[in-house]
């Protein structure tokens, strides 16, 4: 049954998956792409090095969002096309068909994932570093994946939820950018942002998005 | 016998301008039962309603002996739906979407599927994007009668096929009930085509069951009668009245539940029997909803 499914959600998303690969593997040699051998190099143009490295490693968890949002919706997909019909007809109790779906989307989520860490080691080899500088490809790769499995999972859910469900997040997310209007054009807002209090509990420990800040770092110190 | 279908007072509100009132359907084990209904009348509500796709603000639902919705996941694997529409994975080909049905249930019966779909010839490869409503229609039949299903709940399965495609459908499926003890389901708004297959009809209009009854009952118990000196106001009769029209110097009646024996009745109130007339099952369904909706003075 899970086979199947996974076959079937593979097919359905084999070519974003294939893409986000691409992106995965990419990332970590383009953080290298100014490198070479700074064996014997300037301890400044090593400094340059790895802040343009460190410039490409913010991208990461942009593409750890992108696997997230492009699997998460796209399990979901086929079945919203059908309007659920053939699921809900399907002799599988709902929790398990929807535990089902989300082992297969995690699954291909370790497609990209795989990608990144090949990626990465490919890249550590294809550099001489200095001394006290290190690589750090499995921490990256590790924490890579955590960050695609919380935004899959946050996509999933969104995806899964009702139309009124999802609704409700909308007004929510308006209502907040709207308090923010109403306090500025009162000026009684003192400075303070509801927006940006939302965001800071969001991205910070131990908000849901907490795990996408930070460095991405593939070298550092 | 016990009903592989039952449901008692069902009550379903689909925003303001639509509800299912108190449907008791009673469907006999083995039956093969006629779902008729004009369009928008609630049929494919109530079979999502059976099917627990929807939850119904009162009543009971039992099928197959169990309680829907808390057992829908054992109820759905002995039984075959075929949707209105078709909502299998359009990315699939047919051999793809085979396995993917297959592995959902423990006794589907695979040579027997191969052998359909040779019989039905839809081609293997084929993505289901790209099959004919025809080809899509027969694979969705191919897929519930491998499930060697003990219901099969069929929404409409013919609706917008051409006839060679319909009788190859009918085929299989009288072919599938003739092997076993299956309950068939079957909505539609062909009479004609129900007609021809099933042994009880249920008749749904603006959301309410209006008869349930055995086909043959349906079938011979509905006459059109041409009565001369028909008494003004009609008071208990041993038949049900549908319609009531002047003609002439004449009325026309239709009724229900006829039996020969009940020509005394009109010497009895003093008129005169001219004609008898047998209704098809169509000019029946017809004139049922008609009663139905301005019930006969």
């Amino acid at each position: 049954m899970f086979r199947q499914i996974l076959r079937s959600q593979w097919l359905a998303l084999r070519l974003p998956v294939a893409l986000l690969a691409v992106l995965g593997f990419a990332l970590p040699l383009l953080t290298v792409t100014y490198g070479g051998a700074l064996e014997n190099a300037p301890s400044a143009t090593v400094a340059q090095w790895l802040f343009a490295s460190q410039k490409i490693g913010i991208l990461i968890p942009g593409l750890a969002l992108l696997v997230g949002l492009l699997l998460g919706i796209g399990t979901w997909a086929p079945d919203h096309a059908g309007k659920h019909v053939y699921a809900l007809s399907l002799p599988v109790p709902r929790p398990m068909y929807v535990l089902l779906r989300f082992a297969a989307g995690a699954t291909l989520v370790a497609v990209p994932v795989l990608a990144l860490g090949i990626g990465s080691t490919v890249a550590v080899l294809a550099v001489k570093l200095p001394s006290g500088i290190h690589a750090y490809p499995a921490q990256l790769t590790l924490r890579f994946a955590m960050a695609c499995l919380v935004c899959f999972a946050i996509f999933f859910a969104i995806s899964i939820s009702t139309r009124r469900a999802a609704l409700a997040v909308l007004g929510l997310l308006g209502g907040v950018l709207l308090a923010d209007l109403v306090l500025a054009a009162l000026s009684i807002s003192g400075g303070a942002s509801v927006t940006e209090s939302v965001i800071y509990l969001l991205t910070n420990w131990p908000g849901p998005l907490a795990i996408l800040m930070g460095r991405w770092a593939l070298f550092d110190v | 016998m016990s009903n592989a279908i039952e449901t008692r007072d069902l009550v379903y509100r689909a925003g303001k301008n639509f509800e299912l009132r108190d449907v008791s359907l009673h469907v006999r084990e083995g039956a093969i039962y006629g779902f008729l209904g004009p369009n928008g009348s609630g049929k494919t509500t109530t079979i999502r309603l059976l099917l627990g796709m929807l939850r119904p603000a009162k009543g009971t639902i039992t099928i197959l002996g169990r309680q829907v919705p808390d057992e829908i996941a054992r109820i759905m694997l002995h039984t075959g739906y075929v949707p209105e529409r078709p909502h299998l994975y359009p990315y699939l080909t047919v051999e793809q979407a085979i396995r993917y049905h297959a592995a959902f249930y423990d006794g589907f019966d695979t040579a027997y599927a191969d052998e359909l779909r040779r019989s039905f010839t839809v081609p293997l490869a084929q993505k289901l994007a790209s099959l004919s409503k025809g080809e899509m229609g027969k694979l969705h039949i191919l897929l519930v009668l491998a499930q060697r299903p003990n219901l099969l709940v069929l929404d409409e399965p013919t609706d917008g096929l051409d006839p060679v495609v319909r009788r190859d459908v009918l085929s299989a499926l009288l072919d599938f009930c003739s092997q076993g003890t299956a309950t068939v389901f079957i909505s539609s708004h062909l009479v004609h085509e129900l007609e021809r297959i099933c042994d009880w009809v249920g008749v749904l209009d603006g959301g309410k069951l209006v008869v349930e009854l055995p086909m043959h009952g349906f079938k011979n118990g509905i006459k059109r009668i041409r009565v001369a000196h028909a008494p003004s106001l009609v008071g208990d009769t041993p038949f049900v009245m549908l319609a009531r029209e002047m003609s002439g110097l004449e009325q026309v009646w239709v009724v229900r539940g006829w039996q020969a024996p009940m020509a005394q009745w009109f010497e009895g109130v003093g008129a005169t029997v001219r004609e008898i007339v047998d209704l098809d099952l169509e000019e029946g369904f017809v004139e049922l909803l008609r009663s139905s909706r301005t019930p006969a003075s």
